[in-house]
């Protein structure tokens, strides 16, 4: 599809969307009144539509939505839960907030459709704490959902009933990792949980639980209304559907662009956020926030914006939070900012992550101080080395990934900052 | 049988055993802090992670696959995996650093993230010599550290409560306190605070760490983060003695080690034993180690004039003797104490029946119903309750029973009582009398000591050997760990022995003579008197006399020190008359 004639679904243009009436006016809860009223609807059947259309998660990982559901075990007649992951907070990442506040009841009927087809008997909204006005209009539109029987028992007048219940998180970034949101939720500490077991076998106490992002659960209505055939052709063939695209950094028009996937990068900063500020050149894109390793400005021609794309070139989509960088930017102190940001919010519960990040962060800071030593850059190396893959969660890799990437692909700037400096050496006096 | 391969080994199993545990168990040594065995595995110290894969099986044979050389064919996961979380399925392949190098990396590059903030203060740190931490590093640490910056400081020397010192900056994280105090003592009072490398353990605000529980946080800190307010700086691991034994504070009779360093108790720690305390014991009986040091009475004592004057052994026990013939059989009482051993209880019954002829030989009930709780501490403050019930410790045909005796020493029915080991007066239990002379053997000065015609030292449980039974039947071991004045600790075999003991230099021996006490244990005291009154008894230790008890008493049958073990054994406890 020519992405300039690409109608927006996830974010359309209606004036006062997040109204229950302007919603059902422009077809919203169909698709959940279809799917419960319908026979032929089972929960089965709809698991199937999800794993047909092809979505994947739109929280960082990826996965395939239709295939984690089908991990949860049948049904035993104890609770279930659905979790909706709302924390979000990695840099450059700004989009659920969106739906949130213009298109709530997308994500409220996404949500049930999901918890009918997992047959959750609760749903979990757990949405960043910081995000005050946007929980607050959250819960405006779930009021009025409840009062038009979209919410509590016998929705639409069926044997389908859930409890819907928002949880405010306190505001640490860990919280968005889907195991320590189910602690934070069971009102722990929030720290990740070792796995296996998988949340889909032991989640909230202890009972099955599938945990999703935002912006992956506003997907579904869509799916139910136009099919997973319709759904699977916008974008690209292996990471299909609109994706909310939250552009950053150094453009004219930074903001969140709602874009079928697959979009090239190069279109996404030149034409779509109106170029690089000021007209300077592009020095680097961080193509899905700010874990996701940076891509030089010259290895961005012809790749979009999608998980294999992304993958061939050494990048990863993550959350399609792309901050763009333009031929000014200090790539050391932008690393050194990060690396800050995840030393501060490593939630400190195993030690690579702990004390990995702080240490990285050190010998950045040195580095930026132009006090670096050459032999820096390999220790940098070296600890990520040490610090990816032996943690519990992925915080650890977030952080090591965008040091490694980056000081890889911008070294010689890193080795001038760690040449030793020229100084004067005083002329020895022969005896 | 499923069966696992770890290095070059294949194992059999059953279940779905973890790697660690199944490694500790069949003697392979895999480094760990955060694991403990009575707690949860949060699996987040990351020391322990070892490689694991599975055998890939021909799906038509279903036997492993070989490569082209004949080599079995193993899938291995792409991560390293925690071995404390991970369970053993049938063809699993565990390397571990005995066979791996990624293994050994892995450990040493661990070992180096969590000494960078770490203080390295083990010269002056109370952990130091018993410490994990220590002793992995050198097992599997690197040899240096490339961190060239300074470290993150924290607080130091924070009470967390009234027992438990925390030095924030030596903690690693492990955990392990606050589970135990959200999964053993249930108190919750800990959790960990801040994030990344500022975490530290610490307390709710305005919250102390009161928990009655709360010193077992010190056992399991791997590392000498939190510390005994007690015995901060009070010895070194290696200065001391440490010897099985049990806490008398209550019936529970937790299984512990005494802690001696010249003579002087320092210290109880708990001692693993699943039939009793698991690994745990409550502060209060940790704490009541230091009954054994103070207030001691040296040597016998017998009263001149108004006066108790130290006397020789010959002469308190002739002169007690002297007291015991002088009244008549039916005028003398005999109570013994619930904290003595089965031994002693068995000789001061005989001593009671067969010699003295007294039908009036009773316990105190040393009951306190606000120290019970759900989980190690019960009312009845004494340790061998069930012992004095089996060895028969209870008024004869027509003998008081212990609650009549003050009001019998009022009307003259009773003129002598002979106390081993209690202290009725002082507990409050009876009235101060106005009549009635009193032989004591006591271990300590009390008020019923002091008002003795005849006063006999008598040993601790710390310095005697013995058996106790518990409320729950269990019949465990003491043995000396300190010694008493004439002893030689080097020639007894079973006391723990510390290296000063037996190593390094004459400077290196114990000093001193302040803390070792005249003093015998009850059965011995017993059988003097008997002797003393003519009956020719003559056991040659506590062990001849527990022979006799086996042969006695039902419950005991079979039964030899050698079989009691250090765990003790649980006797069937159906109420059995004394043959």
């Amino acid at each position: 599809m020519e992405w300039k004639r690409y109608r927006a679904l996830l974010l359309p243009p209606i004036p006062n969307l997040r109204d229950i009436s302007v919603y059902e006016a422009h077809g919203g809860y169909e698709a959940l009144r279809r799917v419960l009223t319908d026979p032929a609807w089972s929960p089965e059947r709809l698991i199937e539509e999800v794993k047909a259309s092809g979505l994947r998660g739109r929280g960082g990982a990826g996965f395939a939505t239709g295939l984690k559901w089908s991990f949860m075990p049948p049904p035993d007649g104890r609770p279930r839960y659905l979790c909706v992951n709302g924390d979000e907070s990695e840099p450059g990442t700004f989009k659920d907030r969106q739906i949130l506040e213009y298109n709530p009841h997308l994500l409220i009927e996404g949500a049930l459709l999901a918890a009918y087809a997992i047959r959750a008997s609760a749903i979990y909204v757990y949405i960043r704490g910081e995000y005050a006005d946007w929980i607050d209009r959250f819960e405006e539109a779930l009021e009025q959902a409840r009062a038009r029987g979209y919410v509590g028992a016998r929705i639409c007048d069926t044997d389908f009933g859930v409890a819907f219940y928002v949880h405010k998180g306190a505001g640490a970034y860990i919280c968005g990792e889907e195991s320590a949101l189910m602690e934070s939720i069971e009102g722990k500490r929030a720290y990740p949980r070792q796995k296996p077991p998988f949340p889909a076998q032991r989640g909230l106490w202890g009972r099955p639980t599938t945990i999703n992002n935002v912006e992956t659960l506003a997907n579904v209505p869509l799916i139910v209304r136009h099919g997973a055939q319709w759904y699977s052709r916008i974008g690209a063939p292996k990471h299909p559907g609109p994706i909310l695209y939250g552009i950053s950094g150094h453009v004219n028009r930074p903001g969140v662009y709602e874009l079928p996937s697959g979009m090239p990068i190069e279109t996404l900063i030149y034409e779509i956020a109106g170029g690089v500020r000021g007209g300077k050149r592009l020095k680097a894109v961080i193509p899905g926030g700010s874990s996701t390793p940076p891509l030089r400005a010259d290895q961005i021609a012809g790749i979009t914006m999608d998980a294999e794309s992304l993958r061939a070139a050494g990048s990863m989509m993550g959350t399609a939070g792309m901050v763009v960088l333009d031929e000014d930017t200090d790539m050391v102190r932008v690393l050194l900012r990060i690396a800050e940001f995840y030393h501060h919010e490593s939630c400190g519960q195993c030690t690579p992550c702990r004390e990995g990040t702080g240490w990285l962060v050190k010998i950045l800071r040195r580095i930026a101080q132009g006090e670096g030593k050459p032999s820096d850059l390999d220790l940098l190396l070296q600890i990520c080395d040490q610090m990816e893959g032996r943690t519990i969660c992925a915080l650890a890799d977030a952080a090591a990934w965008p040091v490694r990437h980056t000081v890889q692909r911008f070294r010689e700037e890193f080795e001038a900052r760690c040449r030793p400096s020229l100084v004067a050496v005083p002329e020895t006096i022969p005896s | 049988m499923p069966k696992v391969y770890i290095d070059d080994d294949v194992f059999e199993f059953e279940g779905r055993p973890k790697i660690l545990e199944f490694c500790l168990q069949h003697g392979i040594e895999l480094p760990y802090f955060c694991y403990h065995p009575a707690l949860s595995i949060p699996a987040n110290c990351r020391q322990c992670l070892v490689e694991v894969g599975q055998l890939v099986l021909n799906r038509e044979t279903g036997q492993p696959e070989l490569d082209a050389e004949g080599k079995v064919v193993v899938r291995f996961f792409p991560k390293l995996m925690p071995s404390c979380a991970t369970e053993i399925t049938d063809g699993m392949v565990v390397r571990t650093h005995r066979s791996s190098a990624l293994v050994r990396r892995a450990q040493r590059e661990n070992l180096e993230f969590i000494l960078l903030n770490h203080p390295l203060d083990c010269p002056i740190c109370d952990q130091a010599g018993e410490c994990p931490l220590q002793e992995l590093t050198y097992k599997f640490g690197p040899d240096s550290s490339r961190f060239e910056f300074v470290k993150v400081h924290k607080p130091k020397r924070i009470p967390l409560g009234p027992r438990v010192v925390l030095d924030a900056e030596r903690c690693i994280n492990c955990t392990r306190c606050v589970r135990f105090t959200e999964e053993i003592s249930r108190s919750r009072q800990l959790t960990i605070i801040q994030r990344g490398d500022k975490n530290y353990p610490f307390t709710a605000p305005g919250m102390s760490f009161d928990d009655p529980y709360s010193m077992n946080t010190i056992d399991i800190c791997p590392v000498g983060a939190l510390t005994s307010a007690d015995f901060r700086f009070r010895a070194r691991a290696w200065e001391m003695a440490s010897t099985p034994s049990i806490c008398t504070g209550c019936a529970r009779g937790c299984s512990i080690y005494i802690w001696t360093r010249h003579n002087r108790v320092e210290r109880f720690t708990p001692r693993h034993n699943p039939l009793v305390n698991d690994y745990w014991m409550c502060d209060e009986g940790r704490l009541s180690y230091r009954r054994l040091n103070e207030n001691r009475l040296d040597g016998p004592h017998v009263r001149e004039f108004e006066g108790l004057r130290a006397a020789s052994w010959e002469e308190s026990l002739r002169r007690a003797a002297h007291l015991l013939r002088s009244a008549p059989p039916e005028q003398i009482a005999v109570l013994a104490s619930a904290s003595l051993s089965l031994e002693d209880l068995y000789v001061i019954r005989r001593l009671a029946f067969e010699v003295l002829g007294t039908p009036h030989l009773d316990f105190l009930r040393h009951e306190d119903p606000s120290f019970e709780d759900a989980f190690l501490r019960l009312r009845d403050r004494t340790p061998n309750r069930t012992g004095c019930e089996l060895v028969g410790i209870s008024p004869g045909p027509d003998g008081l029973p212990v609650q009549q005796w003050p009001q019998a020493l009022r009307d003259g029915r009773l003129r002598l009582v002979l106390v081993f080991g209690d202290d009725p007066l002082g507990t409050g239990a009876w009235p101060v009398p106005e009549a009635g002379e009193w032989i004591v053997a006591s271990s300590h000065w009390t008020e019923t000591a002091s008002r003795a015609q005849v006063l006999l030292a008598l040993c601790t449980h710390a310095e005697a050997t013995g058996c106790f039974v518990n409320q729950q039947g269990v019949l465990q071991r003491v043995r000396p760990a300190k010694a008493s004045k004439g002893m030689d600790r080097t020639l007894v075999p079973e006391m723990g022995k510390s290296r000063l003991d037996h190593h390094a230099t004459p400077f290196d021996r114990w000093w001193g003579h302040e803390h070792y006490f005249d003093c015998r244990p009850g059965w011995e005291l017993a059988q003097g008197l008997m002797r003393e009154l003519g009956s020719p008894v003559d056991y040659t230790g506590p062990e001849a006399v527990f022979a006799e008890l086996a042969q006695a008493i039902p419950a005991l049958r079979g039964l030899s020190y050698a079989a009691i073990g250090l765990q003790g054994v649980r006797l069937d406890l159906h109420p059995q008359p004394v043959a």
